[in-house]
């Protein structure tokens, strides 16, 4: 190498001893890189405590716990529309959570505490299906 | 050194370099699939590749990054610097291997163009910890690219010895955008201490021994030498081997001041094949020989043997009671220039 290239690569190596480690400080500060395993079980064995709801039916599978609904479309719905509702007590539509599209784990925030969802057709105004959490 | 230009200029030793890349990275491929499978057997095929490969090139990455040095620090890794645009072209297969997988698996299965996904899949530009590392691997994917499709020696020559260091320098800047790639990305996800420190590490090894180069060239590149009558004094005669160089610095740029057969001759220590140290080379069948890619010079006039046209600055010395002296002002590149018997 030349004079010039030299002094290049010296600058070059400069820098980058400068930025490289701001780049790593920053995509690592926050993460969780030093929890142990134990605190990973830990946090299993204290999510299997918090009070999950189940319902199934021959379409669907939906879960309730804390302020998450998740469901579990068995299979495509032929309907061309089909909105989630979370449902009351009563088992009426309250609040719209989402929709399902193809069959697949979908897992949507629920708004209030509902006791049941409903699956409704939109377009057609008929509903596909209503489950009740016990 | 050849005088036309073929697609590789085999030689024993290029095979016997070119076996252990292919071996070791079919081992390290092999190994990481098995342990991978053992301790994670749900992982899908695509996933095992672009992990398998991405970590090779990465790593394959880090050797090539600490040849250079290593060979400027000890000799005896001169022979790993030998054919390391063979390594280099290996990683970037490798790395292309990576990337192409990961395009199509996360961006080739939608309806917009992959490219145009992904660097639109994610936009969240104003973010550090969720800035879309995938830009930045794909950019240095490009830099690998352009490095390994100009990495012939036809390129070398056509766009000369300075271009094409240059060009090849930005080796450095995809290895940046690859440690930001891969802990804004992978690391993430995989959140181990250990990966995490082997890097870090590993950057910290590549960097010390670039900056201990860097340093030590700078302060050679420093050194005076004692003027009289517009002669740098260099060194007793004695101190320089039979048929090798004394390197001395004159005017920021090295010379190579060489003993052979009674006689002494200095020419320019940049080879200008891939710009080696030709002072750290020797005389072989007459002519002197780079210590990297064996390319000639003949010592007094500093011209490659015909057929080669290569040519570098060569500069007057004389002696004086055992003392050798340089003329600082260099000639033009390949003039003949008498030696100094001794």
């Amino acid at each position: 190498m030349n004079y010039g290239l030299r002094k290049a690569h010296k600058y070059i190596w400069l820098i980058l001893v400068f930025i490289a480690p701001i780049v790593i400080i920053f995509s690592i500060k926050d993460l969780d890189v030093f929890s142990s395993e134990k605190e990973g079980e830990s946090q299993i064995e204290s999510s299997k405590k918090v009070n999950i709801r189940s319902v199934e039916n021959d379409l669907i599978s939906a879960s309730f716990s804390e302020n998450k609904i998740q469901i579990i479309l068995k299979n495509t719905l032929k309907n061309s529309s089909s909105v989630v509702y979370e449902a009351d007590a009563n088992g009426n539509k309250t609040n719209i959570i989402g929709q399902l599209t193809t069959a697949g784990i979908y897992s949507f925030n629920s708004i209030s505490k509902p006791k049941g969802i409903i699956i409704s057709d939109d377009l057609k105004n008929v509903q596909i299906t209503k489950l009740m959490f016990k | 050194m050849g005088l036309d230009y073929k697609l590789v200029l085999w030689n024993k030793y290029k095979k016997a370099y070119d076996k252990v890349i292919v071996f070791s990275m079919l081992l390290y491929v092999i190994l990481f699939a098995v342990v991978t499978l053992v301790f994670n057997s749900q992982t899908s095929i695509e996933t095992l590749v672009i992990r398998a490969f991405g970590s090779l090139a990465f790593i394959m990455l880090h050797i090539i990054l600490v040849i250079g040095p290593l060979a400027r620090l000890n000799s005896n890794f001169l022979p790993i610097l030998y054919n390391r645009r063979h390594l280099g072209v290996s990683m970037f297969i490798a790395a292309l291997i990576h990337g192409g997988f990961s395009m199509f698996q996360f961006h080739a299965l939608g309806d917009v163009n992959p490219v145009y996904s992904v660097f639109t899949s994610n936009m969240d530009y104003g973010s550090v910890t969720n800035f879309p590392f995938q830009v930045l691997g794909f950019l240095a994917l490009l830099i690998l690219f352009v490095m390994a499709s100009t990495s012939h020696d036809f390129f070398l020559s056509n766009l000369t010895s300075k271009v094409w260091k240059r060009l090849h320098m930005l080796v450095y800047f995809a290895y940046l955008l690859i440690i930001a790639h891969v802990f804004l990305g992978a690391f993430q996800q995989e959140t181990s201490p250990f990966t995490i420190g082997i890097l870090v590490i590993g950057f910290m090894i590549i960097a010390s021994l670039h900056l201990i180069t860097a340093f030590r060239e700078g302060k050679i590149d420093k050194t005076r030498s004692l003027e009289e009558d517009g002669w740098l004094k260099v060194c007793d005669i004695n101190e320089i081997e039979e048929d090798r160089a004394k390197i001395c610095t004159v005017a920021k740029e090295r010379v190579a001041i060489f003993k052979y057969d009674g006689k002494l001759s200095a020419i320019n220590n940049v080879c200008k094949h891939q710009g080696g140290p030709l002072g750290e080379g020797k005389i072989i069948d007459g002519c002197i020989t780079c210590p990297w890619h064996g390319y000639q010079y003949v010592p007094h006039n500093g011209q490659s043997p015909p057929p080669f046209t290569e040519k570098v600055a060569t500069y007057a010395l004389k002696l004086e009671a055992n003392t050798v002296y340089i003329n600082p002002v260099a000639f033009e590149e390949g003039t003949e220039v008498k030696p100094c018997n001794y």
